[in-house]
């Protein structure tokens, strides 16, 4: 960026600093301090030597990876379908990947409510097909959570793709069929590694958006699925232990950090950047 | 010719400035003659909003209502203890002890509240008033379920199994409830070991656990529950609604829950909370508050009791009713709230 550029951005670094950079260290040097005030590692051994805590972090990061392969399974299909697509057919397609964008996460969440309960349609139709033997709630399991944020967060994956999509030239799989190569062999050498920075972008999003998504976890996942939001709403607004919960906090920013960072390392690899 | 304009210096100063905004106390600035006050989400924020609001404008004031659970109240406080969010909070026993015991709230002075007289003696409180005594049991669908009697029953009658929807000790309603199965299983108000215990085997047998109240009302209405444990508000606002919801006393007693409305220390307009109390408490709010859909149970003298209340609840209700020991329940509630989530955890 050039010299001159620096205060167009002013006010995003403003808001940033103010709002995300200054309750961070905040909250850093919160999770070092205990009630008796004290500082140390008092809360961050404590929460590794809880198997319940542990527990919570792995089903977090678990949740996180399904998420990011049940979008990726679904939203291949719909790669594909916009890199075969003319100019019209690809702004349908855009528009109705941002459509579910345009009702709040809560309203999309509730209605799944509806759609996966007892009398919801699902249910009602395994049981008259003869599947189930009489409807029941497909609430309150992990499954039902992995689905449900995999429609709330399939556009973060396919919107970075298409955007990639969208400048690549079409006759370099031409030129492909051209050589000889097949229709699964242009999609795993051509289309797949030309998408590549793309998806990974959306994992990156989808991930960080699946782990920290405190309302679907918790009203789709009931109160026996806990993951860290839940854990952290517990600590704070339950039982007051701000410590406690300001160190399980860094503990979730630290560990999604690192899996992103290693994701966005993944995308600047030399071999996948060069296609993008 | 922006760039020239906007110098390093300059944009130093506004970063610096804006850094420094929350530590000078501009974020308490607000509208003049407001008073914020916080209020349980739902059809007590909806009530208060349609009959209290209007009043305290009135009288020069505009109440801005801020919803929070009760218990989430009580964070917000502590998180900010100096600056509080909010000038007044509506709370139960429960938190009013620790209230008090942190040092969040303050005396009322009953001389600035020409309604206090009309209120019933147990409703005057030298830390606030309370504006209602929420009556606690099962709400059930009559559709679904036979009408439960006793807490022991919901566990013991296959009926029920997969039916009944409970919640953690995030919530009083759900605090009173454990304590009445802690006791009808052998525990007592500091003793709720055989209340998990029964719990831990009941969770193979469909028990939906919710992370709400709210929540469960949701659920309730999707009938993936046809029992859940409830206020008589709560049922009277889903029945108002046209959903199939009666309400039940257990047969051991009614848990009861007072409400108070607190002046929390550091409020910014401690005169428009007054005001706020004085409209709370008033004949012609809890009138009103009195009717459906809201249905609170009035703590003014001068209010009767609804045709629809007395349906809910019998004056032979109301000698049975349950005031649990707070003192006793509060030390213990953090310790529960974990085992609670280790019991339940998949």
């Amino acid at each position: 960026m050039t010299r001159g550029g620096i205060p167009f951005v002013a006010p995003m670094l403003a808001l940033s600093i103010a709002g995300f950079l200054v309750p961070l260290v905040v909250l850093a040097a919160f999770s070092f301090s205990d009630p008796a005030g004290g500082f140390g590692m008092a809360n961050y051994v404590k929460l590794f030597a809880d198997p319940l805590a542990l527990q919570v972090l792995f089903d977090t990061l678990a949740l996180g990876f399904k998420v990011v392969a049940s979008t990726t399974l679904i939203g291949l299909p719909i790669i594909l379908l916009f890199w075969h697509a003319g100019p019209r057919e690809r702004s349908l397609i855009v528009f109705l990947t941002l459509l579910p964008m345009l009702v709040s996460n809560v309203v999309r969440t509730f209605a799944w409510i509806v759609i996966l309960g007892r009398q919801g349609p699902v249910s009602q139709t395994l049981a008259q097909l003869g599947f189930i033997p009489a409807p029941r709630s497909l609430l309150f399991n992990e499954t039902a959570v992995v689905v449900v944020l995999s429609q709330i967060e399939l556009p973060l994956l396919l919107l970075p793709v298409m955007a990639v999509l969208s400048r690549t030239d079409r006759s370099l799989v031409s030129a492909a069929e051209t050589l000889g190569a097949g229709p699964w062999r242009i999609l795993a050498t051509v289309i797949l590694p030309l998408a590549a920075p793309g998806i990974l972008a959306g994992w990156v999003l989808v991930f960080a958006s699946a782990t920290t998504s405190y309302v679907t976890q918790s009203v789709i996942g009931g109160a026996r699925h806990i993951y860290l939001p839940q854990y952290i709403y517990r600590e704070v607004g339950v039982l007051f232990q701000w410590p406690s919960a300001a160190a399980i906090a860094f503990v979730l920013l630290a560990t999604t950090g690192i899996i992103m960072a290693a994701m966005a390392m993944l995308a600047r690899h030399p071999r996948l950047a060069s296609h993008g | 010719m922006l760039n020239r304009k906007l110098s390093r210096r300059s944009v130093m100063a506004g970063l610096g400035g804006l850094v420094a905004a929350p530590m000078l106390g501009v974020s308490r600035a607000r509208a003049a003659g407001s008073v914020v006050v916080a209020a349980f989400p739902g059809s007590w924020e909806d009530a208060y909003r349609a009959a209290v609001a209007p009043v305290v404008k009135a009288a020069g004031t505009e109440l801005v209502l801020a919803p929070a659970l009760a218990q989430d109240q009580l964070a917000k406080l502590l998180a900010s203890q100096g600056k509080p969010a909010f000038d007044a909070m509506m709370v139960s026993p429960g938190q009013t002890t620790e209230a008090i015991a942190r040092g969040l709230i303050e005396k009322v002075d009953p001389s600035k509240l020409k309604n206090w007289s009309k209120l019933l003696p147990a409703a005057q409180t030298e830390w606030g008033p309370n504006v209602t005594v929420e009556i606690t049991g099962f709400a059930y669908n009559p559709n679904l379920v036979p009408k439960p009697k006793t807490y022991r029953e919901l566990f013991d009658n296959p009926v029920y199994h997969g039916k009944v929807g409970w919640v953690g000790f995030g919530s009083n309603t759900a605090t009173l409830a454990w304590v009445e199965i802690a006791k009808a299983f052998g525990g007592s108000e500091d003793n709720m070991a055989p209340a998990f215990k029964i719990l831990a085997e009941h969770l193979n047998k469909g028990a939906v656990i919710a992370n709400s109240g709210n929540q469960q009302m949701a659920l309730y209405q999707q009938n993936e529950i046809a029992v859940f444990i409830s206020s008589v508000g709560n049922v009277a606002n889903l029945k108002a609604r046209g959903v199939p919801c009666e309400f039940a006393h257990p047969t051991t007693g009614s848990p009861a829950l007072p409400v108070a409305l607190h002046l929390v220390k550091g409020a910014a307009n401690p005169e428009g909370v007054y005001q706020y109390m004085d409209a709370a408490i008033s004949a012609d709010v809890q009138r009103k508050l009195a009717q459906p859909p809201s249905e609170i149970l009035p703590t003014n003298t001068d209010v009767p009791l609804t045709d629809s209340l007395k349906s809910f609840i019998s004056d032979a209700d109301i000698k049975n009713l349950i005031y649990p020991n707070w003192a006793k329940i509060n030390p213990n509630r953090a310790a529960w709230s974990a085992e609670f989530d280790r019991v339940v955890k998949k």
